[in-house]
C-alpha cells in the first residue's frame, strides 16, 4: 500500500509517449469508474445482495447487463456498489491522512527545532513497519470490520503527507523569496499563501492520487485473503475470491472486478504522470 | 566509517521500534478481546468443556491478570524483550517453534523474488534507455506501468490461470518442490521489476547525459570505458537506494502472495492468525516480518554506502 | 608552421535562425585566443562546433582544420576519436563535471592509463605528481564532494592537461569562481600555452582576457565583431560594442572613494560594534566594527565562503551575532532595511506574476500603484514585463524589478548581496549605475557584498575585506561554487 516513488533525484527525464495522451487516457478511465461508483448504485435498481440460485453464473444479457455471480446476484449492481465502497473508503482515508499530515508537516518545517525532532521521531516509529503490516495487526482487533482498515490505512499513510510537506516547506522556507517577504513586512499568512501553497499543490495532488490507489489496492488485497471486508458485502477483492472457484464456467465474471481495480489504479497513475518522490 | 555506524545504528533503533509497536498493539488486542481473558486462556488450556470459574481464577492469579494494565504491559514487553513469544492459541504450539518452520519458506520466497526482480528490472530499464524515445521504449514502459497498476493478488491469479490451469506447467499452490516457488516468486518479482525498470531507465538516461560523462568522453575515453568507469556506479547508486524503498512493497507483497499461493510462510501464518485472532501468533509473525524488513533495509544501506561514498556522508 | 586550429566560414544555425554567422579564426601552438562575449552571443556554440559537441538539431557549415587536417565534415564517431588526442575540452563548472563517485586521482590517472595506454601504476603516479604540482597533493584520494570549487577546477585542469592534446578549449573556465581563483585559473591556462598548447578560452569576463593576454575575438549576436592582440583591443577598441564591454569592466572604473566629499556619507544609518560570528565551528569574523552612513556605499569583499553574506545577514538582523551589537538609526521601521539577492529569480515567489508580487507590497504598506509605476519606469522596467513570472524574465531585468520592489518601502538601508555576480558585464554595469543613482538621489545607505575587488573599488567609498577563516584547501563540505559565503 505504500506509494512507491519512481522518480530519481537525478533530474527530470521525459517519459516516452505524449504526456497529453497519457493524461487523457487516465482521466477517461477514472471518469468511467467514478461514474459507476457515483451514479451506478442509484441508476441500477437490482439489489446487489439479492440471491437467485436458479439464475447463477448467467452470462451478460437479459435482466443482468453483466450477468450474475455464483449465487445469482446481479454483477453490475455488485460492481457498482463495490466501486462506491472502494473509492469512498479510499477518499475518506486519504482525507483523514492528508489533513493532519499536511498540518503537522507545516508545523515541523515552520517551527523546526524540538517540534521538528519530535514529529520526525513519531513519523519514524510509524514508518518502522511496512504500512500493510500495521493494517494487518490492527485488523486483528476486528477482522472483517470496516474500521481497522480505515484507521490502519490512515495511520500508516499520514506520514507520507507529513514527510513530503515537511521537506517541501522546509526547503521553500529557506529560500530567499521567503526571507525577502519577511523583510518587506509580510506575515506568516502571506508567506504560506504566496510562497508555500503554490509549491505544495502539485506534490500533494500526486500524493493523494497515489494514496487513493494504494488504499484501493490494499483494501482489495486484504479482502481477497479474507481479512478485509467480507462477503456478502460486495468488494472487488472478495468478489474475486468468491468467483475464483468458477473460473472455468464464468471467466468473464472473475475478470470484471479485477478490470475495474486495474482501471482505477492505472487511471490514477496516468493522471499523475509520476509517482511522488 | 562514521556513515556506516550511523546507518546501522538507525536500523537498530528501527528494530526496537518495530518490537515496541507490534508488542503494544498486540497487548491492546488482548485487552480488547471480548469476554474474560482468564476464562479464555483457561478454556484454551483445559478445553472448552472442562473450564470452570475456579480454573479461570487460578489462571488470573498465575498470570497476574488482576494487576493494573501498565504493569501487565511492562511484563508483556519484558517477555517480548526476552524473545518469549508465547504459545499459539490455536495449535497450542510455541510460537517461536512455528515461526522457525515458516521462516525458511518466507526467506526463500522473498530472496528469490528480489533476485528475479534485479535480473529482470534494471536490464530492461537499460534497454529502454538505450532505445529512449522509440516504440520499444514506449512499449516497455507502458507494460511496466500496466504491471504496476495490477495488485499482486491479481497478478498471482492471472499467472496461476495461465501456467497452472491452462498450460499445466507449474503447481498452483503449496510448497512441494522447487517448481512450486516459481509462480509466487514471479508474482512478486514482476511488480518489483516493473517499478525498478522505470527507475533504471530514467537514471540511466540522466547519468548518460550528465556533465561528468560528457567530460569523460572529451577526455578521450572510449564509450565502453565511459560506461564502465563513469556511468555504472553512478546509475547503480539511485537504483539501489530505490530497492530500499521497494522493500516495504516486498514485505507487504509477501503477505498477500503467500496467502494466494498457500505458501507455508510467515505471511500466510499472519493472515491465518488475524482471522483466528490468535494474538501470540499475530505478534510473533508481525514481529518477524517487521524485523526481516529492517534487516533487508540494513543490507541495502550497506550496499548504498559501498556504491556511493556520498551516501555515508549524507546520512544524519 | 601550420595553425593548430584554423576555422573559416564557420556557421551554426538552428532550424529557425542563424546562431553563429560565418566567421574565421586561426590559432597556433603556444598561442592563446580569448573569445569574449555575453550570454547568447554564440561563443559557446563556436567552441562546441570546433570540438564537435553541437546538439544534433543544430547545423554546422564551414571548414574546421585541426593540425592541418580538415575535420568539420567528419561523422560524429570520427570527431570523437580526436577528443583527448588532437583537442581537449576543459568543461564549464568542474564541480559538476567530475564523476561524484570517483576519487580525484582516478579521474586524472585514467587519462594516462586508458588514453595513453600506460600501466595503471605509472598512470596513478603521474596523476599524483600532477595534482601535487597544483597544490592538491592531499586531494588525490578525495571524492569531488569533498573538494572546494577551486580545487575541483584544478583537478579538471589536471585531467584535461593529462591528455596532452595540442589544442585546449576552455568553456567559461571561471564561471562561479571568485577573483582570486580566477587569477589562479588564468595562470594555469597561460602555463598550458607556455608548454606549447594552443589554448582557446570562451568567456564573458574581460578581466580574464586581460590576464591571459594573447589574442581576443569579441562576439556579438553570433558575429565576431573585432579581433586582435589582447593588449591592442583592450587599449584601443575599434568596435562600439567592445568599448561598451570594456567600460562595463569594473577594473576600468574610477575608484569611488576618489572624489572625496562628493559622496561623503551622511548621518549613520546602521552601525556595528565588536561583531563576531562563527558558523559550523569556524570563526568567520570577530571584533568587527562597521558604520554605514546615509548616501554611502560600504563594500564587503573576500573569497567565496569567507562569511560576507553572513555579515550582511547579521547586520540586517536575519542572524544573531555571537558577540557585539548592531544599532539602527532610531525611529526607522523594521521594513526600511532591505536586501537585494544574488539570484533574482529566487527572490520572488515563483508562481506569482511580478505585477502580483509588487501589488502585494503596495497593498501591505498602503501605497498606491502609481508609486510602483514611477519606480519601475525609473528602473527602466517595461510594463509588459510585469505579467510574466520571475523565471520568464532575464536576470538583469528581474534584478531591476527587485530593486524597485525594495525601494517601494522607502528603505534607509540596502544590503546588496552579490547582486550582479550572475549577470553579464553590460547588465552588471546597468544595475550598478542604477544603484549609484538611487543612492545619490535617496541618500540610501548601502552595504554591498562582492567577491570582485575591482567592483568593490569602483562602487564603494570603503571596503571591508574578510579573509578565509581557515586554509583554503581545508576539508570542504559546503555547497558548490557560485554560492556566496
Amino acid at each position: 500500500m505504500t506509494a512507491i516513488p519512481e522518480t530519481s533525484a537525478a533530474g527530470a527525464v521525459p517519459a516516452p509517449g505524449s504526456a497529453r495522451g497519457r493524461r487523457a487516457l487516465g482521466a477517461g478511465l477514472l471518469l468511467a469508474v467514478g461514474l459507476l461508483a457515483l451514479a451506478g448504485p442509484w441508476l441500477i435498481d437490482a439489489d446487489p445482495l439479492r440471491q437467485d440460485l436458479r439464475a447463477a453464473l448467467r452470462g451478460p444479457g437479459g435482466g443482468h447487463p453483466l450477468g450474475t455471480d455464483h449465487l445469482g446476484r446481479d454483477m453490475l449492481a455488485r460492481l457498482a456498489h463495490a466501486a462506491r465502497l472502494s473509492l469512498g473508503l479510499g477518499a475518506a482515508t486519504v482525507l483523514t491522512a492528508a489533513v493532519p499530515g499536511v498540518l503537522l508537516g507545516l508545523a515541523a518545517a515552520w517551527r523546526g527545532g524540538a517540534v521538528d525532532r519530535a514529529l520526525g521521531a513519531l513519523c519514524a516509529s510509524v514508518m518502522a513497519l511496512p504500512g500493510l503490516l500495521l493494517v494487518l495487526v490492527l485488523a486483528g482487533f476486528a477482522p472483517g470490520a470496516f474500521w481497522p482498515l480505515y484507521v490502519g490505512l490512515a495511520l500508516a499513510s499520514w506520514v507520507e503527507y507529513f514527510r513530503v510537506v515537511r521537506a517541501v516547506a522546509a526547503s521553500r522556507l529557506a529560500r530567499p523569496d521567503v526571507e525577502a517577504a519577511r523583510l518587506l513586512g509580510f506575515g506568516p499568512a502571506h508567506v504560506v499563501r504566496r510562497h508555500l501553497l503554490p509549491d505544495l499543490v502539485g506534490p500533494l495532488a500526486t500524493l493523494m492520487a497515489f494514496g487513493l490507489a494504494a488504499t484501493v489496492v490494499a483494501v482489495s488485497s486484504l479482502s481477497f485473503v479474507g481479512i478485509g471486508l467480507r462477503p456478502p458485502t460486495p468488494e472487488w477483492g472478495n468478489m474475486m475470491t468468491e468467483l475464483l472457484p468458477y473460473h472455468a464456467e464464468a471467466p468473464l465474471q472473475l475478470l470484471m472486478p479485477g478490470t475495474l481495480l486495474f482501471a482505477t489504479v492505472l487511471g490514477l497513475a496516468l493522471v499523475c504522470g509520476r509517482e511522488p518522490s | 566509517m562514521g556513515g556506516l555506524t550511523r546507518a546501522l545504528g538507525g536500523r537498530l533503533v528501527q528494530a526496537a521500534l518495530v518490537a515496541l509497536l507490534v508488542g503494544i498493539a498486540c497487548f491492546a488486542m488482548v485487552e480488547f478481546l471480548p469476554g474474560d481473558q482468564a476464562y479464555r486462556i483457561a478454556a484454551g488450556r483445559y478445553g472448552e468443556d472442562l473450564v470452570s470459574t475456579a480454573a479461570a481464577d487460578a489462571v488470573r492469579l498465575e498470570l497476574g491478570l488482576d494487576r493494573p494494565w501498565w504493569e501487565r504491559l511492562g511484563a508483556w514487553l519484558a517477555a517480548l524483550a526476552r524473545l518469549d513469544l508465547g504459545v499459539s492459541l490455536v495449535t497450542g504450539e510455541r510460537v517461536a517453534h512455528e515461526i522457525g518452520h515458516q521462516l525458511g519458506h518466507t526467506l526463500l520466497l522473498s530472496l528469490a523474488a528480489l533476485a528475479l526482480s534485479v535480473l529482470l528490472g534494471p536490464p530492461l530499464g537499460v534497454l529502454a534507455a538505450a532505445r529512449a524515445g522509440t516504440a520499444w521504449d514506449l512499449a516497455g514502459m507502458s507494460a511496466a506501468a500496466a504491471l504496476r497498476a495490477l495488485p499482486a493478488f491479481a497478478v498471482g491469479v492471472a499467472l496461476t490461470w495461465i501456467f497452472a490451469v491452462r498450460l499445466g506447467l507449474l503447481p498452483a499452490a503449496g510448497a512441494e518442490g522447487p517448481a512450486a516457488a516459481v509462480l509466487p516468486a514471479l508474482t512478486l518479482a514482476l511488480g518489483l521489476a516493473a517499478a525498478s525498470s522505470r527507475v533504471t531507465r530514467d537514471v540511466a538516461l540522466s547519468v548518460m547525459r550528465s556533465p561528468w560523462v560528457a567530460f569523460a568522453r572529451t577526455k578521450g575515453l572510449g564509450e565502453a570505458a565511459v560506461v564502465r568507469r563513469h556511468a555504472l556506479r553512478n546509475a547503480a547508486a539511485p537504483v539501489t537506494a530505490y530497492l530500499g524503498i521497494q522493500l516495504a512493497w516486498l514485505v507487504e507483497g509477501v503477505v498477500v502472495v503467500e496467502s494466494v499461493f498457500v505458501w507455508p510462510g510467515i505471511g500466510h501464518a499472519l493472515v491465518h492468525a488475524v482471522v483466528a485472532r490468535d494474538v501470540p501468533m499475530i505478534q510473533g509473525t508481525a514481529l518477524v516480518l517487521g524485523l526481516l524488513f529492517v534487516l533487508l533495509n540494513a543490507l541495502v544501506d550497506l550496499l548504498c554506502i559501498l556504491i556511493d561514498p556520498r551516501a555515508g556522508e549524507r546520512r544524519r | 608552421m601550420t595553425a593548430a586550429v584554423e576555422v573559416s566560414g564557420l556557421r551554426v544555425a538552428s532550424a529557425a535562425r542563424v546562431l553563429v554567422r560565418p566567421c574565421s579564426l586561426e590559432l597556433r601552438a603556444g598561442e592563446i585566443l580569448v573569445v569574449l562575449g555575453e550570454t547568447g552571443s554564440g561563443k559557446s556554440l563556436l567552441a562546441q562546433a570546433i570540438m564537435g559537441t553541437l546538439p544534433p538539431e543544430l547545423a554546422c557549415a564551414g571548414r574546421i582544420v585541426l593540425g592541418g587536417e580538415e575535420v568539420g565534415h567528419l561523422p560524429p564517431a570520427a570527431r570523437r576519436r580526436l577528443w583527448g588526442r588532437r583537442i581537449a575540452l576543459l568543461p564549464q563548472e568542474p564541480w559538476s563535471a567530475l564523476n561524484p563517485t570517483m576519487a580525484a586521482g582516478g579521474q586524472v590517472a585514467e587519462v594516462h592509463a586508458l588514453l595513453h595506454g600506460r600501466p595503471w601504476a605509472e598512470a596513478r603516479r603521474r596523476a599524483a605528481s600532477a595534482l601535487a604540482a597544483l597544490g592538491l597533493g592531499r586531494a588525490v584520494g578525495r571524492h569531488p564532494f569533498r573538494l572546494s570549487g577551486g580545487m575541483a577546477q584544478r583537478v579538471a585542469i589536471a585531467a584535461t592537461a593529462a591528455t596532452g592534446a595540442p589544442v585546449l578549449l576552455a568553456d567559461e573556465p571561471t564561471k562561479g569562481l571568485d577573483a582570486g581563483l580566477r587569477d589562479e585559473v588564468a595562470a594555469l591556462l597561460a602555463a598550458e600555452a607556455a608548454g606549447g598548447a594552443a589554448v582557446m578560452v570562451i568567456t564573458h569576463d574581460v578581466g580574464l582576457a586581460r590576464r591571459l593576454g594573447g589574442r581576443v575575438a569579441v562576439m556579438l549576436d553570433g558575429e565576431v565583431v573585432e579581433t586582435g592582440p589582447a593588449g591592442e583591443v583592450i587599449a584601443a577598441p575599434r568596435h562600439a560594442y567592445t568599448r561598451l564591454l570594456l567600460a562595463a569592466d569594473p577594473e576600468t572604473w574610477a575608484p569611488a572613494g576618489a572624489p572625496a566629499g562628493a559622496r561623503a556619507a551622511g548621518a549613520t544609518v546602521l552601525s556595528a560594534r565588536g561583531l563576531a560570528k562563527a558558523l559550523g565551528g569556524r570563526t568567520l569574523f570577530s571584533g568587527l566594527d562597521l558604520e554605514v552612513g546615509a548616501g554611502g556605499i560600504v563594500a564587503v569583499a573576500g573569497p567565496s565562503g569567507c562569511g560576507k553574506t553572513t555579515l550582511g545577514n547579521v547586520l540586517l538582523g536575519l542572524l544573531a551575532p555571537d558577540a557585539g551589537t548592531v544599532s539602527r538609526r532610531p525611529g526607522t521601521a523594521a521594513h526600511r532595511y532591505q536586501k537585494i539577492y544574488q539570484d533574482p529569480v529566487a527572490a520572488f515567489a515563483p508562481q506569482a506574476t511580478l505585477r502580483a508580487a509588487l501589488g502585494d507590497v503596495v497593498a501591505r504598506h498602503g501605497l498606491s500603484w502609481d508609486a510602483a509605476a514611477r519606480l519601475l519606469s525609473a528602473m527602466r522596467v517595461p510594463d509588459g514585463l510585469l505579467d510574466r513570472r520571475p523565471a520568464q524574465v532575464s536576470g538583469g531585468e528581474l534584478q531591476r524589478v527587485a530593486l524597485a520592489r525594495a525601494l517601494l518601502v522607502d528603505p534607509v538601508f540596502l544590503f546588496a548581496d552579490e547582486a550582479t555576480s550572475r549577470l553579464d558585464p553590460l547588465t552588471q554595469k546597468q544595475v550598478m549605475d542604477l544603484l549609484n543613482e538611487t543612492v545619490a538621489e535617496r541618500r540610501l545607505a548601502v552595504l554591498m557584498v562582492t567577491h570582485d575587488p575591482a567592483l568593490a573599488r569602483g562602487m564603494a567609498s570603503r571596503t571591508v575585506r574578510l579573509e578565509m577563516p581557515s586554509p583554503r584547501d581545508a576539508l570542504y563540505f559546503g555547497p558548490g561554487p557560485g554560492d556566496s559565503g
